[in-house]
């Protein structure tokens, strides 16, 4: 592999390309023979907590009703105590710009922590109910949000901002979408809409006090899941126009905050977002008129519909491309 | 014998080496755009979106051109299908050629569709002509190499070296030309030739215009290695191909092999792959690992799944600690920094929307549903019911 980009390498100081002085220094670097286990062994780590507090978390379902509540909790409780301790101990203190452990493994064990406190509350209020109606959820989301901000840890925001939408009822994962049992109440749509909203209100100040930016594309994703779709259930609904007025505008932003952000992960779920809630109007707006009257000719255009999204897919993500470099 | 103009070719791969230093930071933004100034290069898309979107609108093409031939090849339908098919294999070289001499495309989307396509012809016609699988086998292996070749073309390398392994297991499978039972290590064989040929054009200067398959001749004789030895894989297939009955308290023959090579192999990848610094063959024993952990697990439940999760999480984390502690401070070879045009951002941002779906979603969920008297509890993220 080296031996063969250095041709490609010393190609480029026969053309001209590049200096010596650069030739040296690539020269310098490939001598240190680097090769970094960075995210190899964080991607370790990341598995390995999730691993363990899935055990715990099935450990404790099995056994519900055979070992002492009192000897889990206390477990549970010692774990996160020393974790949090020993994380504490570490921090660096809260700060506004991003703030790394010196040893990443601090990271992970912070994670390990807010899921542990996650299932511990999730323990206390199935034993002893302590916690009103859904306000269970809202400490383990107040636990997540502490933890992020704290700590400096994205993967807690997650869970901070995964407790809110399930204290307002919604569970966005990808199998929950997948079997349509986002949530069973309609009026949840408004909720989660609303708290998408919210979230890029949130992210909005955040920006403008610099707080924390780099947790930007987590807020981001949230929102635009959120609104994506609650709109397009929306859409499905009696007051349907709302909705679309609603998905235009949010995808519009969308669209505009990818290209600030140059995110094409963010880029591509806007379209497709944008691009379903299109069709539904669509399909909608065809099923008004009298469909014999144009059955033939929409079986004809039906191909030409297909191909010209696809190419109108192409140029967006091109164009996106180029105003990206 | 690559059908690329030579002079573009060259400033597509150096072009694509300027990004890869203006990623690690030797290059800046401004050189690298100099330096695109001056390179004109054939055109091709980077972007695997754009690429799959222009495979699509390529197929579409090519059926729409094999339409309209069938018009007047219809004929043939009847008798001499393996003509029609002939005349669509050609048709697509044709385009190929087309887009490769004349349009300069290289990896663009459209050309994929068209240098599949052919391939894909070619072998029904030697499919449909012989009525052999065999010879289907032969001619995959044949044109899936010329088509890597002349074309750059890496998946064609993958069609080939399948076609290989096809070829292989109908000789021994269907035509026995050995006892079928020694399959596992023929195909052990075929893996460490095929590897063999890795570590050699790996070598020489000669092929520098087709490292991603180089790569894919690694990987897949890595992983052919591992899977032909595996004990899973060996026992079901002996089950299902050979018709192997295996009673109770009995194995299958030389078992204890598959057994050795099921656990060794990952572990000689694993270390193997730290001494000559591959992250291919890293990634792999780490994939294989896993798998092979899946094997065991698949006949005998030593542990009961949450005492294995426990462990196996609590064993993970101080591997990767004591592996984070050992490495961290070092400057060269192995190391914990993050190497130059690494993207680290991507990996922390890709964990934070992962968890949500992996792990503590569940409880939460529980807790909101109890007050409506759900019936079970979901613990901590494994449980499905209520």
């Amino acid at each position: 592999m080296t031996t063969k980009s250095n041709q490609f390498t010393e190609k480029l100081l026969a053309r001209n390309l590049i200096s010596e002085t650069q030739m040296e220094t690539i020269k310098n670097h490939e001598a240190l023979g680097i090769f970094s286990l960075h995210n190899e062994l964080r991607f370790l780590l990341y598995l390995g907590v999730l691993l363990f507090t899935s055990g715990i978390g099935t450990l404790i379902y099995k056994n519900i009703d055979t070992i002492g509540h009192l000897a889990v909790l206390g477990l549970l409780f010692i774990l996160t105590g020393v974790g949090f301790y020993f994380s504490l101990k570490k921090a660096k203190g809260f700060d506004k710009e991003e703030v790394l452990f010196d040893n990443p493994v601090y990271d992970y064990i912070v994670l390990l922590c807010t899921i542990l406190s996650c299932i511990f509350i999730g323990y206390l209020q199935y034993q002893y109910k302590i916690f009103g109606y859904g306000l269970s959820s809202l400490v383990c989301s107040f636990i997540g949000f502490a933890c992020a901000y704290y700590f400096d840890n994205k993967s807690a925001l997650s869970i901070g901002i995964t407790g809110l939408a399930t204290f307002i009822g919604i569970t966005v994962t990808p199998k929950t979408l997948l079997e349509n049992e986002i949530y069973s109440n309609p009026s949840l749509t408004y909720y989660g809409i609303a708290l998408g909203g919210l979230l890029l209100l949130w992210l909005a100040y955040s920006n403008k006090i610099s707080l924390k930016k780099h947790f930007q594309l987590v807020f981001l994703t949230f929102a635009l899941q959120l609104i994506g779709v609650c709109s397009i259930a929306g859409l499905l609904e009696s007051y349907w126009y709302i909705f679309a007025f609603l998905l235009a505008a949010f995808v519009y932003y969308f669209y505009k905050i990818s290209y600030e952000i140059e995110s094409i992960f963010l880029f591509v779920f806007t379209v497709v977002y944008g691009y379903i809630g299109f069709n539904i109007v669509l399909f909608k707006l065809i099923a008004f008129v009298d469909i014999s009257a144009f059955a033939e000719f929409l079986t004809i255009l039906a191909p030409l519909y297909f191909i010209g999204s696809i190419f109108g897919f192409i140029k967006l993500i091109q164009h996106f491309n180029k105003e990206k470099s | 014998m690559i059908v690329f103009n030579k002079e573009l070719l060259e400033n597509t791969f150096l072009l694509a080496e300027a990004k890869r230093l203006n990623d690690q930071g030797f290059v800046s933004k401004s050189q690298l755009a100099a330096i695109k100034g001056q390179l004109p290069v054939l055109k091709s898309n980077n972007n695997v979106l754009i690429r799959i979107g222009f495979f699509l609108l390529g197929s579409f093409l090519f059926s729409s051109i094999l339409g309209v031939f069938s018009l007047f090849t219809s004929f043939l339908l009847e008798s001499h299908i393996g003509i029609m098919l002939f005349i669509y294999a050609v048709v697509a070289v044709v385009v190929s050629e087309f887009l490769a001499r004349e349009q300069d495309r290289f990896g663009y989307g459209l050309d994929d569709a068209f240098i599949l396509g052919f391939q894909g012809f070619f072998c029904a016609t030697i499919g449909f002509s012989n009525e052999s699988p065999l010879a289907a086998f032969i001619a995959m292996a044949c044109i899936g190499l010329i088509a890597c070749v002349r074309y750059l073309h890496t998946l064609s390398a993958l069609l080939s070296l399948i076609g290989i392994v096809g070829v292989i297991c109908y000789l021994v499978l269907e035509m026995k030309v050995v006892n079928s039972s020694f399959l596992p290590f023929i195909l052990l064989l075929l893996a460490i030739i095929f590897y063999l040929i890795y570590a050699k054009i790996n070598k020489s200067d000669r092929f520098i215009y087709y490292t991603n398959s180089i790569w894919l001749l690694q990987g897949f004789s890595l992983l052919l290695g591992y899977f032909a030895m595996n004990y899973l894989v060996v026992r079901e297939l002996s089950e299902s191909l050979l018709g192997l009955k295996i009673a109770k308290g009995q194995d299958i023959p030389f078992a204890f092999l598959f057994y050795g090579f099921t656990f060794l192999t990952p572990t000689f990848y694993i270390v193997y792959s730290l001494y000559i610094k591959d992250k291919l063959m890293l990634l792999m024993g780490f994939l294989t690992f896993g798998f092979s952990i899946f094997t065991i697990r698949y006949y005998y439940q030593l542990l009961p799944i949450e005492v294995a999760l426990l462990l196996g999480g609590t064993l993970l984390f101080i591997v990767a600690y004591f592996a984070i502690r050992k490495i961290k401070d070092k400057e060269t070879g192995v190391t914990f920094k993050p190497a130059r045009g690494s993207e680290i951002d991507m990996l922390s941002n890709l964990e934070a929307l992962v968890v949500n779906s992996q792990v503590d979603l569940k409880p939460m969920e529980s807790d909101s549903k109890m007050p409506f008297g759900g019936g079970g509890f979901s613990g901590g993220g494994s449980g499905e019911s209520f």
